[in-house]
Protein backbone atom coordinates (compact mmCIF):
# COMPACT_ATOMS: atom_id res chain seq x y z
CA UNK A 1 0.00 0.00 0.00
CA UNK A 2 1.90 3.45 -1.22
CA UNK A 3 1.54 6.67 0.91
CA UNK A 4 -2.38 7.53 1.63
CA UNK A 5 -1.57 11.07 2.90
CA UNK A 6 -1.05 11.65 -1.13
CA UNK A 7 -5.14 11.01 -1.34
CA UNK A 8 -6.63 12.63 1.49
CA UNK A 9 -6.85 15.81 -0.44
CA UNK A 10 -8.70 14.08 -3.30
CA UNK A 11 -11.41 11.86 -1.35
CA UNK A 12 -14.05 14.22 -1.88
CA UNK A 13 -12.96 14.20 -5.52
CA UNK A 14 -13.30 10.16 -5.53
CA UNK A 15 -16.70 9.84 -3.81
CA UNK A 16 -18.03 12.73 -6.09
CA UNK A 17 -16.39 10.72 -9.39
CA UNK A 18 -17.95 7.23 -8.45
CA UNK A 19 -21.41 8.74 -7.58
CA UNK A 20 -21.58 10.03 -10.96
CA UNK A 21 -20.30 6.66 -12.50
CA UNK A 22 -22.54 4.74 -10.54
CA UNK A 23 -25.60 6.56 -9.70
CA UNK A 24 -26.61 5.52 -6.10
CA UNK A 25 -24.09 3.81 -3.45
CA UNK A 26 -23.57 3.35 0.34
CA UNK A 27 -20.74 3.91 2.37
CA UNK A 28 -19.54 0.40 2.29
CA UNK A 29 -20.09 -0.51 -1.23
CA UNK A 30 -17.54 3.27 -1.82
CA UNK A 31 -14.87 1.64 0.01
CA UNK A 32 -15.43 -1.60 -2.03
CA UNK A 33 -15.66 -0.11 -5.28
CA UNK A 34 -12.16 1.91 -4.69
CA UNK A 35 -10.15 -1.13 -3.61
CA UNK A 36 -11.78 -2.78 -6.58
CA UNK A 37 -10.93 0.14 -8.98
CA UNK A 38 -7.24 0.54 -7.53
CA UNK A 39 -6.74 -3.56 -6.86
CA UNK A 40 -6.26 -2.18 -3.62
CA UNK A 41 -3.79 0.53 -4.18
CA UNK A 42 -6.21 3.15 -2.56
CA UNK A 43 -8.08 1.93 0.42
CA UNK A 44 -10.82 4.53 2.34
CA UNK A 45 -10.57 4.27 5.97
CA UNK A 46 -13.91 4.13 7.77
CA UNK A 47 -12.79 6.97 9.62
CA UNK A 48 -12.81 9.70 6.84
CA UNK A 49 -15.38 8.20 4.86
CA UNK A 50 -18.14 9.09 6.25
CA UNK A 51 -16.94 12.12 7.57
CA UNK A 52 -16.48 13.28 3.73
CA UNK A 53 -19.62 11.90 2.96
CA UNK A 54 -21.73 14.30 5.89
CA UNK A 55 -19.28 16.73 4.77
CA UNK A 56 -21.02 16.29 0.95
CA UNK A 57 -24.55 15.94 2.51
CA UNK A 58 -24.45 19.08 4.40
CA UNK A 59 -22.76 21.15 1.21
CA UNK A 60 -26.36 19.87 -0.10
CA UNK A 61 -24.00 17.69 -2.80
CA UNK A 62 -25.66 14.78 -1.75
CA UNK A 63 -28.88 13.40 -1.34
CA UNK A 64 -30.17 10.63 0.87
CA UNK A 65 -32.15 7.51 0.44
CA UNK A 66 -33.18 4.72 2.49
CA UNK A 67 -33.96 1.70 2.21
CA UNK A 68 -34.56 -1.52 3.88
CA UNK A 69 -32.26 -4.31 3.36
CA UNK A 70 -32.70 -7.63 4.68
CA UNK A 71 -33.13 -7.11 8.38
CA UNK A 72 -31.41 -3.44 8.49
CA UNK A 73 -31.43 0.11 7.33
CA UNK A 74 -29.30 0.99 4.04
CA UNK A 75 -28.45 4.71 3.43
CA UNK A 76 -27.85 5.50 -0.26
CA UNK A 77 -26.19 8.65 -1.08
CA UNK A 78 -26.67 10.31 -4.45
CA UNK A 79 -25.85 13.47 -6.49
CA UNK A 80 -27.75 16.93 -6.21
CA UNK A 81 -28.35 18.93 -9.07
CA UNK A 82 -25.31 21.08 -7.68
CA UNK A 83 -23.45 18.27 -7.22
CA UNK A 84 -23.32 16.88 -10.30
CA UNK A 85 -22.37 20.66 -11.68
CA UNK A 86 -19.15 20.16 -8.47
CA UNK A 87 -18.14 17.04 -9.75
CA UNK A 88 -17.32 18.52 -13.43
CA UNK A 89 -15.80 21.31 -12.05
CA UNK A 90 -13.94 19.11 -9.19
CA UNK A 91 -12.83 16.38 -11.70
CA UNK A 92 -11.36 19.39 -13.88
CA UNK A 93 -9.66 20.85 -11.01
CA UNK A 94 -7.77 17.30 -10.37
CA UNK A 95 -6.98 17.32 -14.32
CA UNK A 96 -5.00 20.45 -14.01
CA UNK A 97 -3.13 19.43 -10.94
CA UNK A 98 -2.06 16.15 -12.16
CA UNK A 99 -0.86 17.75 -14.78
CA UNK A 100 1.19 20.50 -12.93
CA UNK A 101 2.31 17.50 -10.93
CA UNK A 102 3.76 15.75 -13.88
CA UNK A 103 5.26 19.04 -15.03
CA UNK A 104 6.89 18.81 -11.05
CA UNK A 105 8.09 15.57 -10.74
CA UNK A 106 8.97 14.51 -14.25
CA UNK A 107 10.08 17.92 -16.69
CA UNK A 108 11.25 15.33 -19.61
CA UNK A 109 8.00 13.34 -20.09
CA UNK A 110 5.67 16.41 -19.23
CA UNK A 111 2.51 16.57 -21.74
CA UNK A 112 3.59 19.95 -23.39
CA UNK B 1 -23.40 -16.12 5.73
CA UNK B 2 -25.84 -13.31 6.65
CA UNK B 3 -26.42 -11.51 9.88
CA UNK B 4 -29.12 -12.71 12.10
CA UNK B 5 -31.55 -10.25 13.84
CA UNK B 6 -30.15 -10.46 17.21
CA UNK B 7 -26.65 -9.82 15.87
CA UNK B 8 -28.26 -6.28 13.99
CA UNK B 9 -29.34 -5.71 17.27
CA UNK B 10 -26.16 -6.52 19.15
CA UNK B 11 -24.53 -4.22 16.47
CA UNK B 12 -27.29 -1.17 17.67
CA UNK B 13 -25.89 -1.92 21.21
CA UNK B 14 -22.62 -1.85 20.43
CA UNK B 15 -22.61 1.14 18.58
CA UNK B 16 -24.50 2.85 21.73
CA UNK B 17 -21.63 1.50 23.84
CA UNK B 18 -19.14 3.33 21.98
CA UNK B 19 -20.82 7.00 22.17
CA UNK B 20 -23.22 7.00 19.43
CA UNK B 21 -26.74 7.65 20.70
CA UNK B 22 -28.47 8.89 17.91
CA UNK B 23 -30.11 6.20 15.62
CA UNK B 24 -30.05 7.56 12.24
CA UNK B 25 -25.81 7.64 13.08
CA UNK B 26 -26.38 4.67 14.71
CA UNK B 27 -28.24 2.91 11.58
CA UNK B 28 -25.52 3.67 8.62
CA UNK B 29 -22.85 2.43 10.88
CA UNK B 30 -24.14 -0.61 12.07
CA UNK B 31 -25.37 -1.42 7.84
CA UNK B 32 -21.19 -0.70 7.51
CA UNK B 33 -20.33 -3.08 10.21
CA UNK B 34 -22.76 -5.20 9.19
CA UNK B 35 -21.60 -5.34 5.62
CA UNK B 36 -18.01 -6.07 6.54
CA UNK B 37 -18.74 -8.59 9.28
CA UNK B 38 -20.36 -10.51 6.06
CA UNK B 39 -17.50 -9.97 3.96
CA UNK B 40 -15.15 -10.83 6.64
CA UNK B 41 -17.09 -14.07 6.75
CA UNK B 42 -16.73 -15.18 3.24
CA UNK B 43 -12.95 -15.36 3.98
CA UNK B 44 -12.76 -16.74 6.86
CA UNK B 45 -16.18 -18.86 7.61
CA UNK B 46 -14.82 -19.77 11.22
CA UNK B 47 -14.48 -16.30 12.84
CA UNK B 48 -16.86 -16.04 15.38
CA UNK B 49 -19.36 -12.79 15.47
CA UNK B 50 -17.36 -11.36 17.99
CA UNK B 51 -14.28 -11.69 16.80
CA UNK B 52 -15.18 -10.59 13.46
CA UNK B 53 -16.94 -7.30 14.73
CA UNK B 54 -13.78 -6.05 16.79
CA UNK B 55 -11.77 -6.75 13.74
CA UNK B 56 -14.28 -4.51 11.85
CA UNK B 57 -14.63 -2.24 14.13
CA UNK B 58 -10.75 -1.65 14.18
CA UNK B 59 -10.51 -0.41 10.78
CA UNK B 60 -12.55 2.64 12.22
CA UNK B 61 -8.76 3.92 14.04
CA UNK B 62 -8.21 4.84 17.38
CA UNK B 63 -10.56 7.49 17.72
CA UNK B 64 -13.27 4.57 16.72
CA UNK B 65 -16.74 6.19 16.24
CA UNK B 66 -15.79 9.59 16.82
CA UNK B 67 -14.75 11.33 13.42
CA UNK B 68 -17.94 10.15 12.73
CA UNK B 69 -19.93 11.66 15.17
CA UNK B 70 -18.25 14.84 15.00
CA UNK B 71 -19.17 15.35 11.52
CA UNK B 72 -22.72 14.15 11.53
CA UNK B 73 -23.05 17.00 14.50
CA UNK B 74 -21.50 19.46 12.23
CA UNK B 75 -23.46 18.54 9.09
CA UNK B 76 -26.84 18.59 11.10
CA UNK B 77 -25.93 21.91 13.24
CA UNK B 78 -25.81 23.77 9.61
CA UNK B 79 -29.04 22.26 8.74
CA UNK B 80 -30.45 23.15 11.79
CA UNK B 81 -29.34 26.53 11.27
CA UNK B 82 -30.93 26.22 7.90
CA UNK B 83 -34.45 25.66 9.56
CA UNK B 84 -34.16 28.48 11.89
CA UNK B 85 -33.68 30.61 9.65
CA UNK B 86 -36.37 29.48 6.74
CA UNK B 87 -38.77 30.12 9.63
CA UNK B 88 -37.40 33.22 11.10
CA UNK B 89 -37.47 34.54 7.76
CA UNK B 90 -41.22 34.29 7.44
CA UNK B 91 -41.77 37.17 10.49
CA UNK B 92 -40.42 39.67 8.10
CA UNK B 93 -42.62 39.09 5.08
CA UNK B 94 -46.50 39.94 4.74
CA UNK B 95 -48.47 39.03 7.19
CA UNK B 96 -46.54 38.60 9.85
CA UNK B 97 -43.85 41.39 9.74
CA UNK B 98 -47.04 43.54 10.41
CA UNK B 99 -46.10 41.46 14.49
CA UNK B 100 -42.85 42.29 14.07
CA UNK B 101 -43.45 46.06 13.50
CA UNK B 102 -46.10 46.25 16.37
CA UNK B 103 -43.30 44.39 18.66
CA UNK B 104 -40.36 46.33 17.13
CA UNK B 105 -42.64 49.49 18.47
CA UNK B 106 -44.14 47.93 21.93
CA UNK B 107 -40.45 47.46 23.10
CA UNK B 108 -39.54 50.86 21.65
CA UNK B 109 -42.07 52.69 23.89
CA UNK B 110 -42.35 50.28 26.23
CA UNK B 111 -38.40 51.50 27.17
CA UNK B 112 -38.98 55.04 27.15
CA UNK B 113 -41.34 54.06 30.21
CA UNK B 114 -39.25 54.93 33.88
CA UNK B 115 -37.91 52.29 35.47
CA UNK B 116 -38.75 50.12 32.35
CA UNK B 117 -35.42 48.01 33.29
CA UNK B 118 -37.41 46.26 36.41
CA UNK B 119 -39.93 45.77 34.19
CA UNK B 120 -38.01 44.20 31.51
CA UNK B 121 -35.88 42.10 34.39
CA UNK B 122 -39.40 40.73 35.65
CA UNK B 123 -40.44 39.84 31.64
CA UNK B 124 -37.29 37.55 31.16
CA UNK B 125 -37.04 36.48 34.63
CA UNK B 126 -40.90 34.97 33.91
CA UNK B 127 -39.93 33.71 30.46
CA UNK B 128 -36.80 31.82 32.47
CA UNK B 129 -39.13 29.74 34.66
CA UNK B 130 -41.44 28.90 31.77
CA UNK B 131 -37.84 27.58 29.81
CA UNK B 132 -36.59 25.78 32.96
CA UNK B 133 -40.02 24.32 33.31
CA UNK B 134 -40.69 23.31 29.54
CA UNK B 135 -36.86 22.20 29.64
CA UNK B 136 -38.26 19.52 32.68
CA UNK B 137 -41.38 18.48 30.39
CA UNK B 138 -39.08 17.80 27.36
CA UNK B 139 -36.40 16.01 29.04
CA UNK B 140 -38.73 13.75 30.45
CA UNK B 141 -40.32 13.00 26.91
CA UNK B 142 -37.06 12.53 25.55
CA UNK B 143 -36.52 10.17 28.26
CA UNK B 144 -39.28 8.10 28.74
CA UNK B 145 -39.00 7.71 24.79
CA UNK B 146 -35.44 6.72 25.13
CA UNK B 147 -36.57 4.12 27.37
CA UNK B 148 -39.39 2.96 25.46
CA UNK B 149 -37.87 2.75 22.17
CA UNK B 150 -34.30 3.91 22.12
CA UNK B 151 -34.48 5.35 18.65
CA UNK B 152 -33.70 8.87 18.98
CA UNK B 153 -32.56 10.92 16.11
CA UNK B 154 -29.98 13.02 16.18
CA UNK B 155 -32.18 16.20 14.58
CA UNK B 156 -34.76 15.44 16.58
CA UNK B 157 -32.77 15.91 19.84
CA UNK B 158 -31.48 18.91 18.80
CA UNK B 159 -35.13 20.39 18.08
CA UNK B 160 -35.75 19.39 21.87
CA UNK B 161 -32.76 19.92 23.88
CA UNK B 162 -29.75 21.72 22.66
CA UNK B 163 -32.13 23.85 20.65
CA UNK B 164 -28.57 25.21 18.24
CA UNK B 165 -27.43 26.54 22.10
CA UNK B 166 -30.32 29.20 22.14
CA UNK B 167 -31.76 27.87 25.48
CA UNK B 168 -32.81 29.68 28.44
CA UNK B 169 -29.26 29.86 29.25
CA UNK B 170 -28.89 32.47 26.90
CA UNK B 171 -31.94 34.58 28.36
CA UNK B 172 -30.41 34.20 31.66
CA UNK B 173 -27.11 36.17 30.05
CA UNK B 174 -29.53 38.78 29.08
CA UNK B 175 -30.81 39.18 32.14
CA UNK B 176 -27.28 39.37 33.87
CA UNK B 177 -26.51 41.79 31.52
CA UNK B 178 -29.49 44.14 32.29
CA UNK B 179 -29.25 43.32 35.47
CA UNK B 180 -25.48 44.14 35.98
CA UNK B 181 -25.16 47.10 33.67
CA UNK B 182 -27.62 49.16 35.05
CA UNK B 183 -28.47 50.91 31.96
CA UNK B 184 -31.41 53.32 32.59
CA UNK B 185 -33.82 52.42 29.23
CA UNK B 186 -35.77 55.66 29.19
CA UNK B 187 -32.87 57.83 29.30
CA UNK B 188 -31.50 56.22 26.50
CA UNK B 189 -30.94 58.97 23.08
CA UNK B 190 -33.02 58.20 20.27
CA UNK B 191 -30.41 55.95 18.28
CA UNK B 192 -29.45 53.71 20.97
CA UNK B 193 -33.31 52.72 21.83
CA UNK B 194 -34.13 51.89 18.08
CA UNK B 195 -30.83 49.61 18.24
CA UNK B 196 -31.72 47.68 21.50
CA UNK B 197 -35.88 47.55 20.54
CA UNK B 198 -34.22 46.17 17.23
CA UNK B 199 -32.05 43.56 19.05
CA UNK B 200 -35.04 42.96 21.41
CA UNK B 201 -36.89 42.47 18.44
CA UNK B 202 -35.01 40.06 16.63
CA UNK B 203 -34.48 37.94 20.22
CA UNK B 204 -37.83 37.47 20.95
CA UNK B 205 -38.28 36.24 17.21
CA UNK B 206 -35.49 33.82 17.36
CA UNK B 207 -36.79 32.47 20.87
CA UNK B 208 -39.94 31.91 19.39
CA UNK B 209 -39.12 30.43 16.48
CA UNK B 210 -36.66 27.81 18.32
CA UNK B 211 -38.98 27.23 21.48
CA UNK B 212 -42.43 26.98 19.79
CA UNK B 213 -42.46 26.92 16.12
CA UNK B 214 -39.97 24.25 15.33
CA UNK B 215 -40.77 21.71 18.39
CA UNK B 216 -44.70 21.89 16.49
CA UNK B 217 -43.37 21.29 13.38
CA UNK B 218 -40.95 18.67 14.78
CA UNK B 219 -42.31 15.45 13.01
CA UNK B 220 -43.02 17.13 9.50
CA UNK B 221 -39.27 18.46 9.60
CA UNK B 222 -37.97 14.85 10.76
CA UNK B 223 -39.54 13.31 8.00
CA UNK B 224 -38.42 15.52 5.48
CA UNK B 225 -34.92 14.96 6.72
CA UNK B 226 -34.64 11.38 7.53
CA UNK B 227 -36.21 9.39 4.49
CA UNK B 228 -36.53 6.43 6.99
CA UNK B 229 -38.06 8.38 9.95
CA UNK B 230 -41.64 6.77 8.59
CA UNK B 231 -40.28 3.61 8.38
CA UNK B 232 -39.01 3.13 11.90
CA UNK B 233 -42.18 5.00 13.70
CA UNK B 234 -44.56 3.24 11.21
CA UNK B 235 -45.99 6.21 10.05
Amino acid sequence: MSNQKLYKGSLQTIILKLLATNHKMYGYEITQKVKELTKGELQITEGALYPALHKLEADGLLDIEVVKVENRLRKYYKLTEIGTKETTDKLEEMQQFLKTMQHLVNPKFSLE
Amino acid sequence: MKLTKNQIDELYKFTRKHYVYHYDVQSELVDHLANDIEKIWEQTPNLSFEDAKNNSFKKFGVFGFMNVIEAKQKQMNKRYKHIMWRFFKEWFTLPKVTTTIVLFLSIFFFLKIQFSEYILLGTLFIFLIFDVINQFKNRKIQKEKKGKTEKVFLLEAMIGNTKGGFTGITALNFFNFVNLSHINFSALEIHWSIIVSLTATLLCILFYVIHYIIPQKAEELLIETYPEYKLVNNL
